[in-house]
């Protein structure tokens, strides 16, 4: 049995947590793989800022720190935004599959330009950092976004009926308008809405969540994993720090 | 039951399309997936100039134009030249795996660049025609060759222990240049990927096997090329490409 963990980037109650394990059901995965999903223990309150991509970058790190120690064979991070995905890797011998990176290399083996749906502007920054990190801002089409607050606990709970047609609408735009042979979901908190949109546009829909799934199980059957002279190694690894400093987050929220 | 054609672009007969072959037990499939391999009717000699590469398309085209009538439900193309595919992909609607472009963007989630491995110097102008096509010079550290003439039939054959040094040598140069990720530039290196990969301290991309698993995730995601990047043609002459490659089936003895 092939066991892959997937780092959830916010504290979750197990009611919300199956709402992220639900990524899964989409994927159809080998019976040989099993996926543990894994909430940080404090977080950022979203990701719409450089505040947060600090917090987001420690949280995950930490929460796959022991990974490997724990007998896991993969690493997925379940969020488009790649966040502690470097980190991970400078720490970690098994594949750290980064849900973001690993979609925009995908469209371009399916098209010639991918576009990114996402729910509000406030995350095309994430992106932004990601295309210029990976050097291919020229193959984005565009980004475009529904214009509604995410919910990254509960999802779409509820509220499907308002959210997807401004998902579509945009979506469309990014195609007809930007010139997207492909549509990227811009958060694996989007899997919902996945369906509803691929029935909907002429055009591939990425899924990051499932697709990250997906490369973890090539990974691990191909005996492959990121390159240590691309995640060199710290000199002094300090994981008890890590640990303490996230700990003492938790408190923190918590005593608040 | 799952049936993926892969096509071989040379018209090989069996002991060599066995040695093609082989790249499947390099890797563990899923259960239900079975790979089919359909060599070329006619073809290329050779694989080293524009004349090469425009029998080459016209070729693999042709072998995989009926897949999806024949109830094959994706293609996967046996070479990292992806002869073929853009052409397949215009009139297929099931997935057509590219494992050149393929491999080279999935070097980039396993670090910042990548080096080719070529065989020889006359394969050099071919990557990077390719690079340019892909918009992906930037990312490639560099191209470096093992100045040893290509076996399409019996690949390594019994040549191995003269020539696998001679690869390693070539991969060093990659990694001095730069690459922190290699990419074997042919299927027909998959019998070196073991020994490189034992020998070497960065990942080695072996791509028949990887085109394997990205053509199983994009059937288990449902997922396949964009109509809008590959048009269909106003019409489509399948009749008359099929009737170009019978009237040269004679030739293919070439090799």
């Amino acid at each position: 049995m092939r066991r892959v963990l997937v780092l959830v980037p916010f504290p979750m109650t197990p009611e919300q947590l199956d709402l992220r394990r639900a990524q899964a059901d989409a994927a159809e995965l080998p019976p040989d793989l099993e996926l543990d999903y894994r909430p940080v223990l404090a977080a950022p309150s979203s990701y719409v800022s450089h505040h947060d991509y600090v917090l987001a970058d420690v949280s995950l790190f930490e929460a796959g720190l022991d990974a490997q120690a724990d007998g896991y064979d993969a690493v997925c991070i379940d969020t488009v935004s790649d966040s502690g995905v470097a980190a991970l890797r400078s720490m970690l011998d098994i594949p750290v599959i980064a849900a973001g990176r690993s979609m925009f290399l995908t469209a371009l083996m399916l098209g010639r330009k991918f576009g990114i749906l996402t729910m509000w502007e406030n995350w095309f920054p994430l992106y932004e950092r990601t295309l210029k990190d990976l050097v291919l801002t020229d193959r984005c089409a565009g980004m475009r976004a529904a214009g509604v607050n995410p919910d990254n606990r509960n999802l779409l709970g509820g509220k499907e009926e308002e959210v997807l047609p401004l998902l579509y609408e945009a979506a469309a735009r990014l195609v007809e308008e930007d010139g997207a042979d492909v549509v990227c979901l811009g958060s694996t908190t989007m899997h919902e809405a996945h369906s509803y949109l691929a029935e909907r546009l002429a055009v591939p829909v990425l899924n990051g969540g499932p697709l990250s799934y997906q490369m973890a199980e090539a990974m691990t059957a191909l005996d492959l994993t990121h390159s240590r002279r691309a995640y060199p190694r710290p000199m002094v690894a300090k994981p008890e720090l890590i640990k303490a400093m996230m700990l003492a987050a938790a408190g923190a929220e918590q005593s608040s | 039951m799952t049936r993926v054609l892969v096509l071989v672009p040379f018209a090989l007969d069996e002991s060599a399309i066995a040695n093609r072959r082989q790249q499947t037990a390099e890797v563990a499939l899923r259960p239900g997936v079975v790979f089919d391999y359909r060599p070329v009717t006619a073809g290329p000699t050779a694989f080293m100039s524009p004349h090469d590469w425009a029998l080459m398309d016209i070729a693999l085209f042709e072998a995989g134009l009926s897949a999806q009538d024949d109830g094959y439900e994706a293609v996967v193309i046996d070479t990292v030249s992806d002869s073929g595919a853009d052409a397949l992909r215009s009139v297929l609607d099931i997935p057509v795996l590219a494992p050149g472009r393929a491999s080279l963007l999935f070097a980039l989630s396993l670090g910042r660049k990548f080096g080719i491995l070529a065989q020889w110097e006359p394969a050099l102008a071919r990557y990077r025609k390719v690079l340019d096509e892909w918009g992906l010079r930037f990312h490639c550290a560099a191209v470096e060759h093992f100045d040893t003439p290509p076996d399409f039939a019996a690949l390594l054959g019994s040549k191995a222990e003269e020539t696998l040094p001679k690869m390693e040598a070539a991969c060093r140069r990659l990694i001095d240049a730069g690459a922190d990720v290699i990419c074997l530039g042919s299927t027909t290196m998959h019998q070196a990927h073991q020994y490189l990969t034992e020998r070497l301290d960065v990942p080695i991309v072996n791509p028949g096997p990887l085109s394997y698993k990205l053509i199983e995730s994009f059937l288990a995601l449902g997922i396949s090329h964009s109509r809008r990047a590959y048009p269909r043609p106003l019409v489509p002459k399948p009749e008359m490409i099929h009737t170009m490659l019978a009237a040269v089936r004679d030739e293919s003895g070439s090799l």
